[in-house]
């Protein structure tokens, strides 16, 4: 049966005329919710408030004599810190780099993927494979991909005869730098690929119709008709893709530990250790919420910048 | 559907509000706050060899069926960060192991309880190595019985030694560069010094072994830095480090992605001519069923900056009682087993050394004529003992900020072996560091 738009109506119009007995709907929906409010307090909410608390902290377990609320001088001490100002450039680097590989070989992969040709569902789906790979597993196979002494790659290079010996890629700072930003890429660009090509996918036709009618070349058509229909996935990619970028650790960790040196010591692995290996909480806590404050400054300034000229609501 | 409330769903409702406190227990049994209700032993440690650990605990509780034990195996390169995680959510093991550059900052953070005054300690103490003993000290307090030590040399391969026409190995780190040099241009080897050094703690002992085999060190007795000042030697074993490295390029530039294991694999496969790691590694690499060079491979004095035999690092691994241990007595029981004398002998040590050649802190045993005979199948006692005597504990251990300084330490070194800092930068940055940490911890 189909319902007609008054059929579908009805139902609203008896509940606004029915006699209120008790608790009206705000009242009720936030009983509904409840439950499901508290279950986000108790396992969302709360850890993050409570490492706010502890960012607030001189929090060293080594240190429970010294344990004391310092208000905001964890964040203050970070100003002078070169651990954390050496992460950081790296970190900006790292981030850099990973969103322009990101968005650059996702927008091509997702314009090849949305052309008609024979095998494109084998090929889409096999381009999905990387996002279901832990970061673990992730580093893992990249690291025995490029091992110096029984990497893949060295095996094929040599056979090739592009290579004499084989070499030790991840032990120079730029090649672990630009490895472990290949493999953070490798890892996450299906999810941008899904994006870019579900925004394709609502173009409508007739704007390419009309495109070639003004005999607008390919690249006019990308850039006239393409880039504005994607601002709006492509903002989503760039919110998502940065914050993963700046939180990026497992693969990271695995792959390099960081080094050689702090050439890929990315605030994260440096969060982490601080946390874990050095059990200082409280500075650790204040590294975890630079990340987070500044990924939320550089998502408002994506959305605002897009927001003035008009191509996204709020 | 009417979606007003019935009396049901509201009755389901409430029920829901007051498990809450429920399902707050579960979740805080579920971070390791439970207690121990079932009265056994938690016994952790990381996870070398951990079927023979399993099976060393289940002889104990033969012996001691009233001592139920839990043993759970950690993976090595996570151990300390699991051990302090489950010690921060209330849940820690009784029994555990411990690394002696942790064990500092583990008092400090009032994980462990002295061993003081408890039978037997003293007895053990009395009978083991004095650099094992101080290293298991803090305060004044002893924490640890040992669970084995061991001390750094150089290893070679005398086989590829005599094919490049050398007969004794290098007692300089010029000579080692030197010999090095000539296996590389015999087309021997392209890269005949292998080490570890990736950025992974416990495996950096050989930093430590270089700057104490010449007689140096980086901390002065009252755990001041002298790297950059005082003491000269950290410098010049940087120097040689930084050019073997990038200039000579007889250190393999993989050893920055290398782990212990595949070391041991790449030196019993003939790929590296030397490497300085601990002497027990010998067992393995000279153990014809795992190695294809068995027997080839040497015990050596660490090569010095004048060749003068001066000392070497040692590694101390204990087993310490925690704090809050709810099984204390039994716990202890376990620990004694493991780490003191049973039956008046250090069962657990020897049985260690005779499977696997583990370094054994109880000076009695050097004169064990089992003990003798398993140890001159892959090493020469006389060197092996001449290390145990001359070797001494890392300076700086007994901080507690020692961890923070060791990963910047290997950073650092990891920054000379590739090019991207020089030995007078990196003994003053570690300087720096050390100045940065005392600050922090005051």
């Amino acid at each position: 049966m189909t319902l007609t738009a008054p059929d579908i109506e009805k139902p609203r119009t008896e509940t606004a005329h029915r006699p209120r007995r008790g608790m009206g709907d705000t009242a009720r929906a936030y009983l509904l919710n409840a439950p499901a409010m508290i279950v986000i307090g108790l396992l969302v909410a709360y850890p993050i408030g409570y490492s706010f608390w502890l960012s607030l902290h001189r929090y060293n377990l080594k240190l429970p004599a010294l344990e004391r609320f310092v208000w905001f001088q964890n964040y203050i001490s970070l100003i002078g810190d070169p651990a954390f100002l050496s992460s950081l450039r790296v970190t900006v680097a790292f981030v850099v780099v990973v969103l322009v590989l990101t968005v650059v070989l996702g927008t091509a992969l997702a314009l090849v993927l949305n052309e008609t040709f024979l095998g494109r569902g084998v090929l889409r789906s096999l381009v999905l494979l990387p996002w279901a790979m832990p970061g673990v597993v992730n580093g893992l196979m990249w690291r025995t991909i490029f091992d110096a002494k029984t990497g893949a790659l060295n095996g094929l290079l040599l056979q090739l005869g592009l290579i004499d010996s084989y070499q030790a890629w991840l032990t120079s700072p730029t090649g672990a730098f630009f490895i472990t930003a290949f493999a953070q890429v490798w890892n996450t660009l299906p999810f941008t690929v899904i994006i870019l090509l579900a925004g394709l996918s609502t173009i409508p036709s007739e704007q390419y119709d009309a495109a070639k009618v003004d005999r607008a070349g390919v690249v006019q058509r990308f850039t006239q008709v393409t880039l504005p229909w994607l601002l709006h996935p492509l903002l989503i990619v760039l919110i998502l893709e940065t914050m993963n970028a700046f939180r990026a650790f497992d693969t990271i960790y695995v792959l390099t530990g960081g080094g050689p040196g702090d050439a890929t010591n990315v605030i994260a692995v440096l969060n982490v250790r601080t946390v874990l290996t050095y059990t200082d909480f409280g500075l650790g806590s204040a590294y975890s919420w630079v990340i987070t404050i500044v990924t939320l400054v550089i998502s408002i300034g994506y959305i605002s910048t897009l927001y003035q000229r008009g191509r996204i609501e709020v | 559907m009417n979606p007003s409330f019935s009396r049901r769903r509201v009755l389901q409702l409430g029920a829901l509000t007051a498990s809450l406190p429920a399902i707050g227990s579960v979740l805080a049994a579920c971070g390791g706050g439970g207690g121990n209700s079932s009265g056994a032993v938690k016994f952790s440690g990381w996870d070398y060899e951990s079927a023979l650990v399993q099976g060393n605990v289940d002889r104990f509780v033969q012996l001691n069926p009233d001592v139920p034990v839990e043993y759970t195996p950690i993976t090595s390169a996570q151990y300390v960060q699991k051990t302090v995680a489950e010690f921060t959510a209330g849940g820690g093991p009784d029994a555990l192991y411990v690394y002696d550059d942790s064990l500092a900052g583990w008092v400090a953070a009032e994980y462990l309880q002295p061993l003081d005054g408890l039978p037997g300690v003293d007895e053990v103490y009395a009978g083991i190595y004095p650099s094992n003993a101080e290293a298991m000290t803090v305060d004044g307090k002893r924490y640890g019985l040992p669970y084995y030590t061991d001390s750094q040399c150089l290893i070679y391969n005398e086989a590829i030694l005599a094919k490049a026409g050398i007969s004794a190995p290098p007692t300089t780190l010029d000579e080692l560069e030197q010999q090095s040099q000539r296996i590389k241009d015999a087309g021997i080897l392209e890269f005949p010094i292998g080490l570890t050094a990736q950025l992974q703690d416990t495996w950096w002992a050989w930093v430590w072994g270089l700057v104490f085999a010449s007689g140096g060190d980086m901390f002065d007795a009252a755990g001041n830095a002298v790297m950059d000042g005082a003491d000269p030697t950290a410098r010049d074993v940087f120097a040689w480090l930084h050019r073997a490295a990038t200039v000579s390029r007889v250190i393999d530039p993989a050893v920055l992605q290398l782990l212990p294991v595949p070391l041991d694999d790449a030196m019993k496969n003939e790929r590296y001519a030397f490497t300085v790691g601990a002497r027990y590694a010998l067992r393995d690499y000279n153990d014809p069923s795992r190695s294809k060079t068995a027997g080839n491979l040497k015990i050596a004095y660490i090569p010095s900056l004048d060749g003068n035999v001066v000392g070497t690092v040692s590694n101390t691994r204990m087993y310490a009682l925690s704090k809050d241990s709810e099984v204390q007595d039994k716990a202890f029981r376990l620990l004694t087993y493991l780490g003191g004398f049973t039956d008046g002998q250090p069962y657990t040590a020897k049985y260690w050394f005779q499977k696997k050649g583990l370094g054994f802190p109880f000076r009695a045993l050097e004169q064990d004529p089992e003990v003798q005979t398993t140890l001159a199948t892959f090493a020469d006692p006389t060197i092996y003992s001449g290390l145990a005597s001359l070797a001494r504990p890392r300076t700086a251990i007994k901080q507690a900020w020692y961890s923070e300084y060791e990963n910047e330490q290997q950073k650092t070194v990891q920054q000379l072996l590739s090019n991207q800092t020089s030995p007078d930068d990196a003994v003053k940055a570690l300087s720096a560091t050390v100045t940065s940490l005392k600050q922090k911890y005051s």
